[in-house]
């Protein structure tokens, strides 16, 4: 694209960038601040994932990006043909195929592999944020480690509903030191973060944040002993390719309360019928 | 100028960012970076030299600890990179030292705080020797199990890393070079030693 | 047959040709051109600069104009432009003393050295509409001067040979530049400067006006109001002297607000400040009164409005980040949402039934507590913010 740069941020932004993102890997789970700029896409449509992808991608790397786990959602088809027309990237759908995966609220179905890097859009990247809402605040409970407000908020959704309320960005702690917003992922996809195979990257254009958790990494999702961590499951299977092991999206087929669930992960779905085929 | 430059700046910069990058993230790994020639005087390898051209620009600082200037690499970083030179290696980005350098008593760096723990000075070590498989037992973030490193004599080096887990999240993170060669060790990182250098495992972590 | 929801990309080039189309509008009409925009539409042209911290009239207009008029996008456009332009030097800080003055008043004080001076200002006109701008009437020169204004220095200065108002000194700091770096709380006076000086208008007036109406009261006056221009200069190695790279437009506020004064400090007047590209009048009165609003606790006051709390105020100022943030919500959230739904329906089906029956999936039962009708949990749940 003439005028732009490869990858459309200039070379001492995206130093700026991955000199974060080192330190970033280096203290897991802690947020880095970064001199987040504009993007000409809005702040809260991913771009802090775009500015971290931006300042990871290579000319020979292969991109995938997803939105709810489709690949075909109108903002992963933006973000994606924005990376085609300022990198000149390869891209795909096949979670295999690609080196780097930019992601907002689903992690894979497919298990990562070494050497793919998993960039996550993240709009609010303080786990402590709904119950403080000061950053000043916040800064000194990360520094002291002082997380006792998270576990009363979640017992307090204990004591009035019998069950931990939170269903999505569901808090980790990681290396057993930082408390960490997973961004909005089900918690389905949490334990999907522990020990991963793969390196995982968050980007918080607005609120200008950057953290990591690397691969083979511990991270926990918080609970009780009496109330352990559980995930979401449905009682049927996709009704696309039967998967009893997927996150699946519920969909309104007629007006009189028929519905159908699928697969939110297409690319996964679409394998499987293939397989089946 | 004997010292070269990045023939593609832009794709070599990252493609030796995504090298320093994945060496960070499993540390104890080591990756090939011959990307760039160095003059033969020259006391740092091509490694290092290219992770400063890949990191370093006019809002860094540098620290280069006494005797590694050799073959005029001050001059080639400032042309190369803009970045200032420092005085002392507190105020320091990065600082390029070897295992010597941090023989007490060692020059104080920036280890962040625990507000801001990343506001801390990133070592750029020379190595003689860099293998896998040594003495030193790596465990934590990126490692699978336990991971052996051999890093030559460097017990100096390894005693100042080792010391990071005990005032985590402060501390120093450590790009390893030697020669062609590059691995990390940061701060995330529980080492244990041949001998004298016990890691502190003190951290008893509990999600209370 | 459920098919799956295809083609966004069709979709997407589809809207923007429509988009196209209804900006352009009537063929049969002239397109606006970018240079009227910028000259008759002036004062949309410094807001849109003001918020986007970028001063190019010409740039601005093109922003209006490929915005359809509307002003929050136009400043999105512009900050995204601005954001990939090299930084190739530094100004020497600007002196709004030596700014060449069309407008001058002062609320403080009747006669000022100088005079006072209207300007071409919207104040004294009556509002009616002027139907004969429905036709193209012909518009008389403006009466001119014999001479121009001289450059007059700042009225509080120059008055307050007493010692009554607050000195503002240079402390000679490096100021932070948010434009690199994220502001870290608490931050100094600078750096809120700079994010009020780049905040929204709307904003900044809503705020500065609750603390005229009692929440965090501090009794202002406007000092001295100016617009005019100013020469940038930036200094550089071969010459002695500052070079001139051009002439901007200014408008700047000092407002004057009561002090009761504390233990460590006499009572005294202090002051609050504005400072914006262009002509923004109503934005530079806004901004200082929030400015003082936000000293509250350095002087010593109590903090009892949203005006004087530095985070809230702050962290919300920006309108490509707010307006960004709120639209996103058009974005899908498929995913959280049956998240949401799945848990509702649990809570719901343990709800209808007697204690100690749960849920088959339920872990761990905690009986005695869900009792609470589903409504409450609604109200719980909401405060998860959806990102």
């Amino acid at each position: 694209m003439n005028g732009y740069n490869f990858a459309y941020l200039d070379e001492q932004t995206k130093r700026m960038i991955r000199r974060g993102l080192l330190k970033a890997v280096a203290i897991p789970g802690y947020q880095v601040p970064f001199g987040g700029r504009e993007m000409p896409m809005p702040y809260g449509w991913g771009t802090g994932g775009m500015q971290l992808t931006a300042s990871i991608l290579g000319e020979d790397d292969v991109l995938k990006v997803i939105d709810q786990g489709a690949d075909d959602t109108t903002n992963a088809v933006s973000i994606r043909a924005f990376f085609e027309r300022v990198a000149g990237v390869e891209t795909t759908t096949a979670t295999a195929e690609a080196d780097v995966i930019q992601t907002r609220h689903r992690i894979p179905e497919t298990p990562l592999s070494a050497d793919q890097i998993l960039v996550f859009q993240v709009p609010i990247p303080e786990p402590l944020r709904f119950i403080e809402p000061s950053e000043e605040e916040t800064r000194v409970m990360h520094a002291l480690e002082e997380y006792g407000v998270m576990h009363v908020k979640l017992y307090e959704d204990i004591a009035r509903h019998g069950h931990i309320a939170t269903t999505y960005a569901y808090p980790v702690k990681v290396d057993g030191r930082y408390v960490t917003d997973p961004s909005p992922i089900p918690k389905f996809d949490n334990p999907k973060l522990h020990m991963s195979e793969a390196l995982m990257l968050f980007g918080a254009g607005r609120e200008k944040r950057l953290y990591a958790i690397p691969p083979h990494t511990r991270v926990e999702s918080l609970d009780f002993e009496d109330h352990p961590f559980e995930i979401q499951a449905w009682d049927e299977p996709c009704a696309l390719c039967g998967a009893r092991d997927s996150f699946l999206d519920e969909v309104i087929t007629d007006d009189v309360g028929g519905r159908m669930f699928v697969c939110s992960d297409t690319d996964y779905c679409q394998r499987r019928q293939e397989e089946v085929a | 100028m004997r010292w070269q430059g990045f023939s593609d700046p832009v794709q070599d910069g990252q493609r030796h960012f995504r090298r320093v990058l994945a060496a960070m993230a499993e540390p104890g790994t080591l990756h090939d970076a011959a990307a760039t020639a160095v003059p033969e005087d020259a006391a740092i390898g091509p490694a290092l030299w290219a992770t400063l051209l890949s990191l370093c620009d006019l809002d860094t600082r540098l620290w280069i600890a006494p005797g590694l200037e050799a073959g005029g690499l001050a001059d080639a970083v400032t042309f190369h990179t803009g970045c200032r030179k420092v005085a002392t290696p507190d105020g320091a980005d990065f600082a390029l030292v070897t295992p010597a350098t941090l023989v007490d008593p060692a020059p104080v760096f920036a280890e962040g705080s625990d507000a801001y723990p990343d506001r801390s000075t990133t070592l750029l070590v020379v190595l003689d020797a860099l293998a896998e498989g040594g003495p030193w037992r790596l465990t934590g973030p990126g490692i699978p199990d336990t991971r052996g490193l051999d890093v030559g004599e460097a017990t100096a080096l390894m005693t100042r890393l080792a010391a990071n887990r005990a005032r985590f999240p402060q501390g120093l993170d450590a790009i390893l070079g030697c020669g062609d060669c590059l691995a990390a060790i940061p701060r995330s990182t529980r080492l244990a030693g041949p001998v004298s250098a016990t890691p502190e495992e003190d951290r008893t972590c509990t999600s209370q | 047959m459920y098919v799956a929801v295809k083609g966004g990309e069709q979709a997407i080039a589809n809207a923007h040709r429509w988009l196209a189309d209804r900006r352009r509008g009537d063929r049969e009409r002239d397109a606006l051109s970018v240079a009227q925009l910028a000259e008759q539409m002036n004062l949309a042209v410094d807001r849109v600069m003001a918020e986007a911290s970028l001063y190019d009239p010409e740039l601005a207009a093109l922003a209006l104009k490929q915005a359809s008029g509307d002003l929050v996008e136009a400043v999105f456009l512009l900050r995204a432009y601005r954001t990939t332009l090299p930084r190739l030097a530094e100004t020497v800080a600007l002196d709004t003393g030596a700014m060449r003055l069309e407008r001058r008043v002062s609320a403080t004080y009747k006669d000022v050295p100088g005079g006072q001076v209207l300007g071409p200002t919207y104040d004294y006109t009556h509002r009616l509409l002027d139907f004969l701008q429905l036709a193209d009437g012909e518009v008389p020169e403006p009466a001119r001067a014999e001479q121009a204004l001289e450059a007059c220095p700042p009225i509080l200065e120059q008055l307050d040979a007493e010692g009554l108002i607050e000195r503002e000194t240079d402390d000679g700091a490096e100021p932070y530049d948010i434009t690199r770096d994220p502001p870290d709380f608490p931050v100094d006076r600078a750096t809120r400067l700079q994010m009020l000086a780049r905040g929204d208008e709307g904003y900044l007036l809503a705020l500065g006006y609750s603390t005229q109406r009692g929440y965090g009261r501090n009794h202002p006056f406007a000092g001295e109001i100016r617009i005019g221009t100013l020469e940038v200069e930036i200094a550089v190695e071969e010459c002695e002297a500052p070079v001139c790279i051009g002439e901007i437009a200014l408008s700047e506020c000092q407002m004057i607000n009561q002090f009761a004064g504390s233990r460590d400090r006499a009572p005294q007047f202090t002051r609050g400040y504005g400072l914006a590209f262009g002509r923004n009048e109503r934005k530079t009165m806004a901004m200082a009164l929030v400015d003082r609003a936000l000293r509250a606790e350095e002087l010593g006051e109590p903090v009892q409005g949203p005006a004087q709390q530095p985070e809230f105020v702050l962290a919300h100022a920006d309108s490509v980040e707010a307006s960004g943030f709120v639209s996103h919500l058009k974005l899908p959230h498929y995913v959280d949402f049956q998240s949401e739904l799945e848990l509702l329906r649990r809570l719901r089906s343990a709800h209808g039934q007697p204690d100690g029956a749960e849920d088959s999936r339920e872990t761990v039962d905690d009986g005695g507590k869900k009792k609470e009708p589903a409504v409450e949990q609604d109200t719980n749940e909401s405060e998860q913010v959806s990102p």
